[in-house]
This record gives structure tokens, sequence and C-alpha cells, in this order.
């Protein structure tokens, strides 16, 4: 008996079936993503004292550079991101503008928090999966010949994640405003596009091959080099050293909250990969509703309010899990994924980087007698080095004197442990982290 | 020979690169953020 499946329907079966297993894949990255940045709120929420918001900011840099290094050395090893370098070096340059755009927005927010209180400044800086699904159409062809049913899943999922996102944080607000100046709502809206626009190199990078895990590790260097900058300038440098050495009981907490923060970024960028900024992004901002979960349950931030703030808080979660959902369900038909590959083939003709390499990295996978470099002594020092610091900075860190509840600590953690263990065992088996 | 096609193709992905809207538009708002803060501060 012949087969239905002709010589040449064989390869198109399996690349819609790898394809499809891709966007999946990224969705799950997404949601990953979204509960591991909510938690890194948490360790922060430990830091009570007086230390200037730049300080804060640049404390969680400092951890999050450790955890950009070490985490990929460990995962893959430094030879390999050597070799992603070499293939795509002008990347170098996108990763470091990348980094140096989140540092400014960071600081913004900071800002706009001081001005405008979180419920404003939240929702619109939030704005910025908007402004990464315009920029997404215009320069990566993403949601072109989607259909409308995408379009409206995508627009209107993140549309309807922005309301949310509003409810949550005129909720979470615990406090009023410092009062409603102009300036405040210009820094959120500033933040808002600065994160929107820092997209453009994510897409650009992994349109044309390169490893999250090694586009990572460039960010960082801006992104502390500028935050230092910033910090520097505002503060002073003899200030910010007596200011570093008076918080030395939290630093641990800091970096922690960095290190968290990483695991979630990193998740964030193979979504940014997989599906697209124009779906990556509105997923990686349910953030926010993880981030009140560890609010509200283990620091009981809104215990005694009122029921008018718990119908808030359940109509946010639930629009946000719509918008969440709606989002879930628009992925990339086989129209649009071709003008992806399109996109990926002219930054790769522009470049001068080897078209097999790009159509391989696309879908997750190495060139066909590619070498796997493995890990040196090099890799091990780096993360030995980072582990030390941390423990060094462990040592000194105060407890803190604040009540929170153990069994919601409990539970949170373990959803995130079990989202870290299913996301990545489906990244190892998809793409062994390619 | 080597040393100078290896400048050549650095120097082709440099002037690729300044030449590129993806760059231009994230250094404008980058520039702008600076502007922005140092407005606000």
């Amino acid at each position: 008996m012949q087969s239905a499946l002709t010589p040449e329907t064989v390869p198109a079966v399996s690349d819609t079936t790898r394809s499809r297993k891709l966007q999946l894949l990224g969705i799950l990255s997404g949601f990953t993503a979204g509960a591991w940045l909510g938690a890194a709120e948490a360790p922060t929420k430990l830091v009570s004292i007086g230390i200037s918001p730049l300080v804060i900011s640049l404390i969680m840099v400092i951890g999050v550079f450790l955890a950009r290094w070490s985490l990929p050395a460990l995962v893959l090893g430094t030879a390999s991101i050597r070799a992603d370098v070499r293939r795509a070096p002008h990347l170098l340059i996108w990763a470091v503008l990348a980094g140096c755009l989140w540092a400014v927005a960071n600081t913004l927010t900071i800002f706009a928090i001081r001005d405008i209180g979180l419920s404003i400044a939240f929702p619109l800086w939030n704005s910025n999966s908007l402004l990464g699904i315009f920029w997404g159409f215009l320069f990566f062809n993403e949601l072109r010949q989607a259909g409308w049913r995408r379009w409206t899943g995508v627009l209107g999922g993140a549309l309807v994640m922005c309301f949310g996102a509003a409810l949550l944080a005129v909720a979470s607000s615990t406090q009023a405003a410092a009062g409603h100046s102009p300036r405040g709502v210009w820094a959120a809206l500033g933040a808002g596009v600065l994160w929107g626009t820092m997209y453009i190199p994510y897409r650009k990078a992994y349109l044309t091959g390169m490893n999250p895990l090694s586009f990572v590790t460039f960010f960082t260097f801006g992104e502390l080099g500028m935050m230092a900058a910033l910090a520097v300038s505002y503060t002073g440098l003899a200030p910010l050293w007596r200011e570093l050495q008076s918080a030395r009981g939290v630093i641990f907490w800091l970096m922690l909250g960095g290190f968290i923060w990483v695991i979630g970024d990193v998740f964030q960028q193979y979504a940014a990969k997989y599906v697209g900024i124009s779906r990556g992004i509105p997923l990686s901002n349910s953030n926010q509703l993880w981030g009140l979960l560890w609010g509200i349950f283990v620091f009981g931030e809104l215990h005694g309010r009122g029921v008018s703030i718990y119908m808030q808080v359940v109509g946010g979660s639930l629009l946000m899990m719509l918008g969440v959902g709606a989002i879930a369900f628009s992925s990339a038909t086989g129209k649009e994924q071709t003008r992806w590959k399109e996109a990926a083939q002219r930054e790769g003709r522009r470049y001068g980087v080897a078209a097999d390499y790009v159509e391989a990295r696309m879908e997750g996978r190495q060139l066909a007698g590619e070498s796997r470099p493995g890990r040196s002594a090099w890799d091990w020092l780096l993360v030995g080095g980072a582990t030390s610091i941390f423990v060094v900075f462990a040592t000194m860190a105060r407890v803190p004197q604040m009540s929170f509840h153990w069994g919601p600590v409990v539970l949170l953690t373990a959803a995130l442990l079990f989202l870290l263990l299913i996301c990545a065992l489906a990244l190892l088996r998809t793409t062994r982290f390619h | 020979m080597e040393r100078d096609e290896r400048t050549v193709v650095t120097r082709s992905r440099l002037t690729s690169a300044l030449t590129d809207i993806h760059f231009w538009v994230p250094v404008a708002v980058l520039l702008g953020g600076l502007l922005l803060l140092r407005f606000i501060h």
C-alpha cells in the first residue's frame, strides 16, 4: 500500500509540527517569564530602610550582572557565547544599546513612582507592549498576513491587559500619590517608550540567530555601565559609596531580587525569540499579576482594605488573564512565519550572516556538523565566583523584622520552581537552549 | 591578506549598522530618555 505522504509533504508536515512546538515553547516561556519577573519584587520588599532608589536600582543591577554571566556559563558555557559572537559580532552593539535603554527606563520609573504614584505610573509604562507590537509589525514583519482574528487576539489582548494592569495598580497602591505632576506622567510614558523600543534590539538579535543566553551577557554591560553612570552623576561618588556601605545589610536581598529577575528575563528573551515581540512581551507583562499575588498573600499588603479594593483586584486579575489567554491563542500562522523568515533573511544578507545558520537558529536547532562547545574551567570559575559573592553578602545580610506568611511563600515558590522545571526541560528537549 | 579581508568585513558590518534605521531608532529614543531624565531631575 502506498503511503499518503509523498516525499515532498513529509518535510512540510515536519516543519509545521516543529513550528507549532516552537510557538508553544515561546508561549510557555512568556508565562514563566511573567511568574519569575513578578517574584523578583519579593526580596526587594524586605528592604525598608531609607536608601536612595537609585542606589537600590544599582545594587539590583550588580546582582543582575553576576547572574547574567554565571547562568549562561552554567547552561551553555562561555565557549558557546564566543562562537555566537564570532558569527554575528555586530549584535554586540545592539545588546549594549538595549542594556542602556533598560537602565534609563528603570531610572525614569523611580521618578514616576515618586511623582504620581505606582497606580498611575504602572499602566502608563505598561503600554510598552503596544509599542512592541508596533515595532514588531513595522520592522520585523510580525502580524503581517496574520488575519483579523490574530490581530484582534494580540492587540485586543494587549489592550485588555493594560486595562487590567491599571485596575491592579490602583488597587495595589497603598498610599495616595505624592502629587499628580505632569513630570511624573512624562517619566512613566518615557519609560514605556524606552522599554518598548528596547525590544527592537531583542528581535534583531534573535532573527539573526543569536542565542538569548549570549545576548544577555552583553546586554548587561550596557545595563550596569549606564546604571553606574546615572547613580554617580545623580548621587556623587563619595555619597554613593557611603550609601552602599550603609546598605551592607540589605545588599544580599536586592542582589537576590536581581538574580530572580534575570531568570525571568532569560525566559522573556526565549519568548521574544519564538513568538516574536508582539506576543512575547505582553505575555511576560503578566508579571504584575504575580507581583500582586506575592504582595497580597505573602506580605498581607491589602489586609483590612475595603470590598471595592478586592473587587478591583479580582477584576483586574481576570482581565489580565483574559488578555494573556487571547494572546496565547493567537500564535503565528504559516503565512506570518514566512514573513518572519523574510525579515531574518534580510538581516542575514545585510550583515553577512550565513543563511543556513540563521535558518537553523530560527528553528531552535544547531547546524548540521556544528560542533558543540563544552564548558571549561573558566565557566566553573565564573559560576563559583558569582556564588561566592552572593554567599559573602548573605553572611552580612540582616534578617528583616517583618511578618510574612510562610504558607503562600512555599506555594508560590513551588509554582515558580515547577514552571522553571517544565519550561527549562521543554527548551532543553526542543532546542537544547539554542 | 587574511587580516585585510577581516578588516574589510568588520568595516562593512559597521557601515551596515550605521546605515540601519533599526540602530538609529533606539539611539534616538535613548538620547530622548537621557534628556527627559535630565529635565525631570
